[in-house]
């Protein structure tokens, strides 16, 4: 009865949790108001992440390649950066920020992305666009290291690096997300005007669900400005949601310009949602008020209604990014279930030392096993060689895992294309805690009902 | 004004380059292949000489070339007026139209690369 | 002026050789689009990269294959299960996928034996499959990576394997085309001819150019058994490695999509004499003059007739029941690169619509060639390397009712109040065949028709809202301004097919196969 944790043995990846870094970055660039991202590669480094994105949202977000070519792998390519630059500012006359995000090649061939950004800014921008604002932000994400969700830490650093200007404090505090959905930033706005608190969300993404409207063109875009970047060295505190998604940038405040910084964790389930909200209260003297408490209390009742009918000692396992897995799992042991398999996609050295998965090791008391730099070839290995699981969590790329096995399957995480609107609905808060639980259900429900697997449970009360 | 010639002509070009494909292979030395081989057996057709099929190209622009006779009879008609003297003048008329746009005339920079 | 330099491109004036609109008597030796040159950064292309052309457009959809991407993981996660190309044997090639996961300590010093490593834990971990694919990425591209010698290592150590290598970074080239082509010539050069295939007809073919979305392979497929014709392979979509590998004994290679898989047909003709015939899957009289050429080449002509002619009468009517609700419908015909000279023209003649607009995101002039000498809509523009606000400024000028595109560009036109029909993967296909031709009109008319497309135009602050109907149908729409006697004609009607109109033909038996295959085994013996 034990939590181990430990590498993936086999080499290579068959089947991978993740992709590479620059679509971390690329997916905090769509966050931001009035910002093209310039991804400094080939062309399917940004083709095929905006293929992703609109796979996940069912919408198409604005990002730009430099489209590396043969040359510019001999000769260096920062002259496409130097045109791409112009040719975005030229065509798109409201654009302000323009992240050059890195990838594989051109970090290898050596282009140096801070440097050609000083020869903009003292060049072109002071020639050819004097007077407008115009801020150029390098974000270094090479594939090599890391994952996406590493990618996603750099990217939300950079910028806040890039803009972060101390001036009179704003009274407000800083939240920075994580890899989240509209469904999440909605939820937390709500938990946000509940408690009476101003904040800066980074990243705003909301709108990222946008409407079909008779006149105006409602492309989606992020809302997250200039100004509230800027002012994030003037707010009282920061909450980064999750520690490997926004940890970064955090840190950066407070050890810069001494925004204290709470780290974690991701208020998914009700314990961490209980969390949240104190560290909200501690961080800016407003109380919890009792409207939170009673969306608490639906929210339990609707659990109580299926853990131990339902959930009690099914087996689960998760993968996908780390602050989700571990939080998801951490509300799974809440709801009686066994987290059996953590599944997390990438060698981040430091995933070990988490206290969060410390905990787990110290007292989980059930087999419980989690893998780092995993693959979801590991998940269904182990399925076929006898691992029986009840239910398993992650996003749409593992879903022919659970089809094959016959196993039913939450869809949690990015990206979800397999299913109607889920970037909609929320995962975190006491409404994130509702709608994962009865959705785990749900799924559940319709596995007994295929499998003729004690169906009459669900009808005959 | 076209004449009458170069209206029929203008007809048949239509036909090949809506309904066909074979006159846009990548290279010019392809084309000029395909032109030939396929526009002189449509003539032998149409004129009900022997055909050269033998070899594997050859029994291919044949079937092309079958296929197009019989289409350009159905649709039309007043081929099948003609004597053989005229169709030749005609058939020879088109493919200078069809190398003219495919290949002499063609705007295509990729026609002359050496490779595939 | 035949060239057309749009008002969002008036800064990068290169841009003007790239569009034509398609003059009145004028001819594509008056103007015709450069093409399958550099991309111009930051202008939100849309294109691809070479990786991505070699490994995910040609190479995946071989069904019985460990693909294994050389890099790090992103470039095969980011291509994975984002095209539809299945196959007959439970979509291997779809399931999984394979990365080599480079890291930076494998930069700095080489990733050969990493790779070793992970061929040879990919074949332990499938013992089923001995075949397999690398493709390099730009990341081990420039670090020099031999994925030849490794391949050879362990094809010496592991008799029963063969691996084949694809050298095709994702910057050697303008657009995913360059991989099309490097993976062409790398497969004819390399693979082809290390393999004998069983002849078991009179009659063979290499299907060549034809990636299986949604079906389409197995619909041809089908007509090519029932006429008793033997494929030795398809390139590649269904396709079997070993297959592929006996492409050198086919009388005839039977090409679909020129601009992917041409190279290959040139060079065997070249090589092994093989002739090409270029023909159109893809609408009824295309189709059947293709089936009907392929007849003749093997003299059995009768038995395509056969085909066309039971698929006709199946089929026409419901074809000519969209065609009277789709009669001069704009569209915008804005695909890869194929689909633009397939449908041009026979979209026009069998649907009615009218082609307001071609475009290409990887053709090369050629494809500009034939997909401009077949559009039928004088002053339609013909747009090479399209990027987005050069789309939306069509559109906006244009106004088509439908747009035949890709996934995300789908989703921007639809914010402008234009629907989209997925060319690339097909909204609901196979496309391909005769009920496959039904099925892509019928989306065509779900798509401009649909009742909720309607309702977003209305503006519920300002305009009148309708008390009128509670609901509306689609024939409420698309029958309103059709004659009596052609909404209740009895000789034509909706589409009558099954939502999945492919997995039948799996357990279908052909007789004129299984006599070619009863004569070579007693030729044989």
């Amino acid at each position: 009865m034990a939590c181990v944790v430990k590498e993936k043995e086999r080499a290579g990846i068959i089947n991978p949790i993740f992709t590479c870094q620059p679509a971390g970055a690329q997916y905090v660039s769509i966050g931001i108001k009035d910002c093209i991202g310039l991804v400094h590669g080939g062309q399917g480094c940004c083709m095929f992440v905006r293929l992703i994105f609109s796979q996940h949202f069912k919408e198409s977000f604005e990002l730009a390649s430099s489209s590396l070519h043969e040359d510019a792998a001999v000769f260096g390519g920062l002259n496409r950066v130097e045109q791409g630059v112009d040719v975005l500012l030229m065509r798109y006359p409201n654009l302000k920020v323009i992240p050059v995000i890195s990838t594989c090649s051109t970090e290898i061939i050596g282009d140096d992305i801070d440097g050609v950004i000083t020869n903009l800014n003292d060049g072109l921008l002071k020639e050819k666009y004097p007077g407008r604002e115009v801020h150029l932000v390098p974000i270094h994400t090479p594939s090599f290291v890391g994952s996406m969700v590493s990618g996603y830490d750099i990217a939300v650093e950079s910028f806040v690096r890039a803009f972060a200007k101390k001036d009179k404090p704003n009274g407000k505090i800083n939240l920075i997300t994580g890899w989240v959905n509209p469904g999440d930033v909605r939820e937390l706005k709500h938990i946000l005007k509940e408690m009476d608190i101003d904040a800066t969300v980074l990243f705003e993404i909301e709108k990222f669900d946008a409407p079909l409207m008779p006149k105006e063109q409602a492309q989606p875009h992020g809302e997250t400005t200039i100004d509230d970047l800027t002012g994030t060295a003037n707010a009282i505190g920061t909450i980064a949601l999750n520690k490997y998604e926004g940890g970064k940038a955090a840190e950066y405040l407070e050890d810069t310009f001494d925004v204290p910084a709470v780290i974690g964790p991701s208020p998914i389930g009700i314990r961490n949602t209980d969390l949240f909200l104190k560290k909200l209260s501690q961080m800016t003297g407003k109380p919890i008020p009792k409207s939170l408490a009673y969306e608490r209390g639906v929210a339990l009742d609707a659990l109580t209604d299926l853990t131990h009918m339902f959930f009690a000692d099914k087996k689960v396992a998760i993968f996908g990014n780390p602050d989700l897995v571990i939080s998801l799992a951490e509300f799974c042991i809440d709801l009686e279930m066994k987290p059996v398999l953590l599944l997390l996609g990438d060698d981040n050295r430091s995933y070990k030392n988490d206290p969060r998965i410390t905990q787990l090791q110290e007292k989980v008391d059930f087999d419980m096993d989690i893998i780092l730099n995993a693959d979801l070839f590991e998940l269904e290995d182990r399925i076929k060689k006898g691992l029986k699981l009840d239910l398993i969590m992650g996003h749409s790329k593992g879903r022919f895992v659970a089809m094959d096995n016959k196993i039913p399957m939450l869809r949690v995480g990015f990206p979800v294309f397999d299913r109607a609107g889920y970037y909609r609905h929320p995962r975190v808060g006491y409404n994130g805690a509702v709608w994962l639980a009865e959705e785990m259900a749900n799924v559940m429900f319709n596995d007994m009902e295929y499998k003729r697997n004690k169906e009459w449970l669900l009808a005959m009360w | 004004m076209k004449d009458d010639m170069e209206e029929k002509v203008d007809q048949l070009v239509n036909y090949i380059m809506k309904n066909c494909l074979w006159q846009f292979n990548s290279r010019a030395w392809d084309r000029e292949n395909q032109n030939e081989g396929i526009l002189k057996r449509t003539m032998q057709v149409l004129c009900d000489e022997p055909v050269e099929k033998d070899t594997p190209a050859g029994k291919y622009y044949w079937a092309e070339a079958v296929y197009l006779a019989r289409l350009y009879k159905s649709e039309f008609k007043w081929i099948n007026d003609m004597s053989k003297e005229e169709i030749k003048v005609l058939i020879k008329k088109l493919k200078e139209k069809i190398d003219y746009l495919t290949i002499s005339g063609s705007l295509n920079e990729e026609l002359k690369n050496p490779l595939y | 002026m035949p060239y057309h330099l749009f008002k969002v491109s008036e800064c990068i004036p290169e841009r003007e050789k790239h569009v034509v609109e398609k003059g009145k008597d004028e001819e594509i030796t008056d103007a015709l689009p450069l093409g399958y040159l550099n991309t111009i950064p930051g202008t939100l292309s849309e294109r691809g990269c070479v990786y991505c052309g070699a490994k995910h457009v040609i190479g995946t959809p071989m069904k019985d294959v460990i693909h294994m991407s050389h890099g790090p993981i992103g470039c095969t996660y980011d291509t994975w299960q984002t095209k539809r190309y299945i196959s007959d044997n439970d979509n291997f090639q779809i399931k999984y996928t394979f990365a080599t996961d480079v890291k930076e300590s494998n930069v700095i010093f080489g990733a050969n034996e990493l790779l070793k490593d992970n061929i040879i834990a990919a074949f332990k971990a499938f013992p089923e499959i001995k075949r397999l694919t690398i493709y390099q990425t730009c990341g081990t591209a420039l670090i020099g990576d031999d994925l030849e010698s490794i391949a050879k290592e362990v094809m010496d150590e592991m008799p029963e394997v063969d691996i084949f290598v694809c050298n095709a970074p994702g910057f050697a080239g303008p657009s995913q085309s360059g991989g099309h082509h490097k993976i062409n010539i790398a497969w004819v050069e390399n693979k082809v001819g290390t393999h004998e295939p069983k002849i078991t007809s009179d009659y063979t073919i290499n299907y060549v150019g034809e990636y299986n979305i949604q079906g389409d392979q197995e619909v041809m497929q089908d007509y090519f058994k029932r006429m008793g014709i033997q494929i030795i392979s398809t390139f590649t979509g269904n396709g079997s490695y070993d297959d592929l590998r006996g492409m050198h004994r086919a009388k005839l290679n039977v090409l679909e999509c020129a601009r992917s898989a041409e190279y290959i047909c040139n060079e065997l003709r070249k090589r092994y004499g093989i002739p090409r015939m270029d023909i159109d899957g893809f609408g009824f009289k295309p189709l059947s003059d293709s089936l009907r050429k392929i007849g003749i080449f093997f003299g059995i002509e009768e038995r395509a007739e056969a085909i066309v002619k039971e698929e006709t009468a199946r089929w026409k009517p419901e074809l000519d029941w969209y065609k009277e609700r789709l009669k001069g419908k704009r569209v915008c015909l804005w695909p890869g690169g194929s689909k633009l000279w397939h449908w041009a023209h026979v979209i026009h003649e069998e649907m009615g619509v009218e082609v307001v607009s071609v475009y290409t995101k990887f053709g090369h002039q050629g494809d500009m060639e034939k997909g401009i000498s077949r559009c039928d809509c004088e002053g339609a523009l013909a747009i090479d390397d399209p990027n987005e606000l050069e789309s939306l400024e069509a559109m906006e000028t244009l106004k088509p009712d439908v747009i035949f595109t890709g996934k995300r560009p789908g989703e921007y036109a639809k914010k402008i109040g234009v629907p989209y029909i997925n060319a690339h993967a097909y909204h609901n296909g196979p496309y391909k065949g005769f009920e496959g031709w039904v099925r892509f009109a019928r989306d065509i008319y779900n798509a401009i028709y649909s009742p909720v497309h309607e309702l977003s135009f209305v503006d519920i602050t300002k305009d009148e809202i309708t008390e009128e109907n509670s609901f509306v149908t689609r024939r409420m729409k698309s029958d309103i301004n059709l004659s009596k006697e052609i909404v209740d004609s009895t000789s034509i009607r909706e589409y009558t097919g099954n939502f999945d109109c492919v997995s039948h033909l799996r357990e279908k038996s052909y007789p004129y196969l299984e006599e070619q295959i009863e004569k070579h085994k007693q030729m044989a013996e």
